[in-house]
């Protein structure tokens, strides 16, 4: 994520953690609670600031928990709108309990919802997908096979009021 | 409230700075509602949270923000409220359509309905309930609530059964 250039909504989890403990920046906005709303918040970023490519670091358990998000999304298609799915195929943050992405497709749940899609499992050919998406109109989602992550990255120590006014005045720029 | 008051609320409410209106249907709100589309301000959701979602990216994109539910999705989205709007501060409007207020309304609203206020206590969500001759007193009141980065909620009753 180091070299993505714009506001990041991260799910709670292990994601926001990874995140925090990898890149840590004033445009991440980190969420602690309130599972499976970060493409909600992300969609809200994105109508709000068109001029900026608004990224969507979200999980499989995390957007099947808001699945009507992307029929909202894929209605309004807001044009800066990328939207990652790390998919483990698990509640990783809970314990690793299976989530029914190991059996439903979410890339055709979303093509349905008029997203543009791609899928992978290979950090080289993410890149490509990084450079081909560049002058592409969204809302796209990114689909990415990951296996379980063997590090989990220390909590969040920023207050959220604080994560709140660093994106917030981020954004003002 | 009488229609032509959801109107003007919803009218005054957009004159006064709010610039969204998200949220799911309500029938004790359907004139505020249709208000809000005819002024093509309004995002209607497939759920509660997902409406405070939005709501949170537009608000953090400093646009001031009206979420509107009936008391039943005010339920559903109890942890929304709590773990995102209150621990973060987002200083989001709540309009809420209260049913269950009468004794004799629909039965699925009996029990959620009767513990609405005690809801809204617990939670420490400060609100007021507004009426046909009250209405725009206590929107001042929730405008500057949320321009002082509080978030608040007005609370619609539900006065007749049909």
């Amino acid at each position: 994520m180091s070299n993505i250039e714009g506001p990041v909504i991260s799910a709670n989890g292990h994601i926001s953690r990874s995140l925090y403990s990898n890149c840590d920046k004033t445009s991440n906005f980190y969420m602690i609670g309130s599972m499976g709303l970060a493409s909600s918040i992300g969609l809200g970023v994105a109508l709000k600031n068109p001029n900026k490519k608004v990224f969507v670091l979200d999980g499989d358990g995390n957007i099947l928990m808001n699945l009507g998000s992307l029929t909202t999304i894929g209605t309004i298609k807001p044009k800066n709108l990328i939207h990652f799915v790390l998919d483990n195929g698990i509640h990783e943050s809970t314990g690793g309990q299976p989530t029914n992405s190991n059996q439903i497709a979410l890339e055709r749940i979303a093509k349905a919802a008029n997203y543009v899609i791609y899928k992978t499992g290979s950090p080289t050919e993410l890149k490509k997908i990084l450079k081909k998406i560049e002058n592409l109109n969204g809302p796209i989602m990114i689909l990415i096979k990951i296996l379980q992550n063997s590090e989990v990255g220390k909590r969040i120590e920023i207050k959220p009021i604080m994560i709140k006014h660093r994106f917030s005045n981020y954004l003002k720029n | 409230m009488k229609n032509k008051n959801q109107e003007r609320l919803c009218s005054f409410l957009l004159d006064n700075g709010i610039e969204n209106l998200i949220g799911v249907p309500d029938s004790t709100l359907k004139s505020f509602i249709a208000q809000g589309l005819k002024k093509k301000k309004n995002i209607i959701t497939t759920r509660e949270e997902e409406a405070i979602g939005i709501g949170t990216g537009m608000s953090m994109s400093n646009s001031p923000t009206v979420i509107y539910m009936q008391n039943a999705g005010f339920a559903n989205s109890l942890s929304t409220i709590t773990s995102l709007v209150q621990l973060y501060k987002i200083p989001l409007l709540f309009i809420i359509g209260w049913r269950g207020y009468l004794k004799n309304d629909a039965p699925e609203h009996e029990l959620i309905g009767k513990i609405q206020p005690e809801l809204l206590k617990l939670i420490n969500l400060e609100s007021r309930i507004i009426t046909d001759d009250n209405w725009e007193k206590n929107s001042i009141w929730a405008l500057k609530k949320i321009q002082n980065g509080m978030p608040c909620a007005l609370i619609v009753r539900r006065m007749k059964v049909e």
